[in-house]
């Protein structure tokens, strides 16, 4: 069977990065896997997806996830997982970071950013787990491993073995941000209560 | 079980981009040429990584193309890439290259990109193939984009004609394994003796090679017929989808036990396999992105097949909407049941471009733009831009306005560095030639920003990592004609603006170079200015000037009140120069520093 699992944020999160890390891990198990995202325009700080789809046997068609087949959501941003929480499944398991990032058209004095997003995930029926990403990763003394929290909340869903997420952690990171991401990924764990 | 006997070193992890650029290399191609574009940029680079051969960014894709075919007759096997657009560029070399032919073989990527996610139009460039009659394949995943990319230069030299490769976004865009080979040296091909009735198209020899094309396209439908490019997946009879591409993956997604001719290769058609094909199935449809390319082809051979609701003519498919498609739904309307504000791309926090926007904006000017990260300056709260067609159609488009409106209408043309190379030296050249007055402002942000940070001639670094001369602006402008040339730091917006206002004042052509270099190629950031809520009177000023690190926060006054998120801020200091009261301060600077 295939899983599929959905990234998405805001340009410049490290989404593709993290996209990258769990696709090469799969390959380093052994697994099929297909990845696919848009580069250029939408890293201009806009709305950003990933989609990741792999399997232990058999094979990967699309390179997109069927709509509302998601089966796992990694949400960078609120608002952003709630755009996408119709591509998920009605039984889809979703990691959503609790910082938010205020789009310009708030500021410009459009649509407000709506007070009840978190809400609406829990209320969409998913299995919602707000993680603390970006606050973990700065007391880890760097913001930008808060993509790598993430990846290690993911990794205690899914039966990839340790030894392919670190390779593709250290195969795809630069190697001055390998170290304190291996303790990003742990405390990623740890606040999903796996060790 | 997970397939444990795969050798790990030997299936990579690619994109299709750097799929291509592997299939090149293991087929010895010595010689990469392009122009960066989305989806097409990372070809390029990837094969530079590979090493053994050299790679170039050329000008435009026109030069990179017939710098290509010059290292074919060379003998060498040779790569081009470009997105859909820049064919259109190259389209002027490519149709008579299909009469010349080549002599080593000669590769062209056309990266398509349905449903515009970087680009101004979503052309279907398959029909650049049928007029141009040169084959075309039509990779379906990284694999094949790595082995079509090896079989389109055996193709190219065994049928003397260049041959089109054809990924689109979603191919370019996404990984997949690939099992690699390792490089095969091609020797070069002839010794360079003059062939002057192949190389030379005067009308009596263009004529003569006309005839050896329509030999050659006879040959090239019956190897169509025959080769594994092709290939025919049968299934239940009840379904059957001819189909090629990204769309052959939906396809596949939605109906897994369907029928399939999957086209590798989509000019020329096979007429006898698709006639076969369509015998076996009960019912036909054809599963295409974009035109009905085909369809109407197919329809032409007198083979019936299902008709679709136009609407899914539009945009990239996805599997949702080939089921919808062949169910024979129509396409549903876009959602938008959510109040949820939208996130647009947006100019960068310190992005040097916004400083000349606010100037333009604040002058009320008549703005004609081009094609790069500038185009984000069309949206609020900016809105500095109301013309975007093509590369270069900028300087030329503000030409025509002048000449028709005059000199009071205030028209400024704005281009990027890379793009004015590419493509705006031919239209300055022409508002001197014929005596216009516009102002152009070349936007010189040291790299072509939208794509990734290509290098260009401006720079003078070279992709290959051989220094190269650099273009000096300022001196081509004046040797163009334009006499009146200033450059400025568009950080400071008071002198920018001053610049602006002389340039469009003057009676004669203008050119204005604001250069500062792009802020994602600089890595140490000023501090972010902090502010004195007991100065600031809440206009928003600072607001509107779009500055993602910029928000407006509702503290429960009458107005929001500026909020500047430090981890975003690069201390670009606009924010600080449009704001009327000093509210803003730079850390460590004077009272009223920071006022340019």
């Amino acid at each position: 069977m295939v899983t599929n699992v959905l990234l998405t944020g805001v340009g410049g999160q490290g989404i593709i990065t993290a996209g990258s890390v769990l696709s090469q891990a799969c390959r380093l198990a052994g697994w099929r896997v297909k990845k696919s995202e848009v580069h250029g325009m939408s890293q201009r700080g806009g709305s950003v997806n990933s989609y990741v789809r792999f399997t232990p046997d058999g094979d990967v068609a699309s390179p997109l996830i069927p709509e509302g087949a998601a089966h796992i959501m990694l949400a960078f941003e609120p608002l952003e997982g709630l755009r996408q929480i119709r591509e998920t499944a009605p039984d889809a398991t979703v990691l959503v970071e609790e910082r938010r990032i205020v789009p310009v058209t708030v500021s410009l004095g459009g649509v407000g950013y709506p007070d009840d997003v978190l809400e609406r995930l829990q209320d969409s029926g998913r299995a919602v787990t707000v993680v603390p990403a970006t606050a973990t990763a700065l007391e880890l003394g760097e913001a930008r491993a808060a993509n790598t929290v993430l990846l290690g909340g993911l990794s205690t869903l899914l039966e990839l073995p340790w030894p392919a997420w670190e390779r593709a952690l250290r195969g795809t990171l630069k190697p001055r941000a390998v170290e304190v991401n291996l303790r990003a990924f742990e405390a990623g764990r740890e606040l999903m209560g796996a060790g | 079980m997970a397939d444990t006997a795969r050798d790990l070193s030997r299936t990579l992890l690619l994109s299709g981009n750097e799929a291509i650029a592997r299939g090149a290399w293991e087929a010895g191609v010595r010689f990469g040429s392009g122009y960066p574009g989305t989806p097409s940029s990372e070809i390029l680079p990837a094969l530079k990584e590979l090493g053994d051969a050299y790679v170039e960014w050329s000008v435009n894709e026109k030069v990179a193309l017939e710098a290509a075919v010059g290292a074919s007759i060379a003998g060498a096997r040779a790569l081009v890439t470009m997105k859909h657009v820049g064919l259109n560029v190259a389209a002027d070399p490519l149709f008579t290259l299909s009469y010349t032919g080549v002599e080593g073989g000669l590769v062209i990527i056309t990266a398509d990109d349905p449903s515009m996610h970087s680009s101004q139009n979503e052309q279907d460039n398959r029909s650049y193939a049928r007029a141009a009659k040169v084959p075309m394949l039509e990779p379906s995943d990284s694999q094949e984009a790595r082995d079509m990319t090896v079989r389109a230069f055996e193709l190219s030299e065994r049928f003397d004609v260049p041959v089109l490769v054809r990924p689109v976004t979603r191919i370019c865009h996404s990984d997949g394994l690939v099992e690699v080979g390792e490089r095969r040296e091609a020797e070069l091909r002839g010794q360079l003796e003059p062939n002057v009735r192949k190389y030379v198209m005067i009308p009596a020899y263009a004529r003569q090679r006309r005839v050896a094309m329509a030999e050659r396209t006879r040959e090239v439908l019956a190897f169509a017929e025959e080769t594994d490019l092709n290939r025919e997946e049968m299934g239940h009879r009840s379904l059957g989808a001819i189909t090629s591409g990204a769309a052959y993956q939906y396809a596949r997604e939605a109906f897994p036990n369907a029928s399939f001719l999957k086209l590798g290769m989509v000019w020329p058609l096979p007429p006898e396999r698709i006639r076969r094909f369509a015998e076996h199935v009960d019912r036909l449809h054809v599963v295409e992105e974009l035109d009905p390319y085909l369809t109407e082809q197919i329809l032409a051979m007198g083979v019936e097949v299902e008709p679709i609701d136009e609407g899914f003519r539009i945009g990239e498919l996805t599997p949702a909407r080939v089921r919808q498609m062949i169910t024979g739904e129509s396409p549903p309307e876009t959602a938008s049941d959510d109040d949820l504000p939208p996130r647009p791309p947006t100019l960068c926090a310190g992005c040097p471009h916004r400083g000349v926007f606010t100037v333009l904006r604040k002058l009320k000017a008549y703005v004609t733009g081009d094609i790069g990260c500038y185009t984000l300056g069309t949206l609020p709260p900016l809105q500095a831009l109301h013309t975007c067609l093509c590369m270069g159609a900028g300087v030329s488009e503000a030409h025509g306005i002048q000449k028709i409106r005059g000199h009071e209408a205030s028209v400024v043309a704005v281009i990027g560095d890379s793009t004015f190379v590419h493509s705006g030296i031919a239209g300055l050249v022409n508002i001197a030639y014929n005596a216009g007055v516009s102002t152009v402002v070349i936007l010189d942000n040291r790299t072509t920003a939208m794509t990734g940070g290509q290098v260009h001639p401006g720079v003078g670094e070279t992709l290959s990592g051989m220094p190269g001369r650099a273009l000096d602006f300022e001196a081509l402008t004046r040797a163009i004609g334009v006499e009146d040339v200033r450059t400025v730091d568009p950080y400071d917006m008071a002198a920018t603006e001053q610049a602006l206002r002389e340039a469009m004042a003057s009676p004669e052509p203008s050119v204005v170079i604001a250069r500062r270099e792009c802020v994602l190629m600089v890595r140490e950031h000023a501090p972010a200015p902090e502010l004195d809520e007991e100065t600031c009177t809440r206009c928003g000023r600072c607001i509107r000037i779009g500055c993602p690190a910029l928000s407006a926060l509702d503290d429960g006054g009458e107005r929001p009140v500026p909020c500047i998120d430090p981890a975003l801020c690069t201390g670009c200091t606009m924010c600080v120069q449009v704001c009327p009261v000093d509210a803003l301060k730079i850390p460590g600077a004077d009272e009223g520093g920071g006022d340019a």
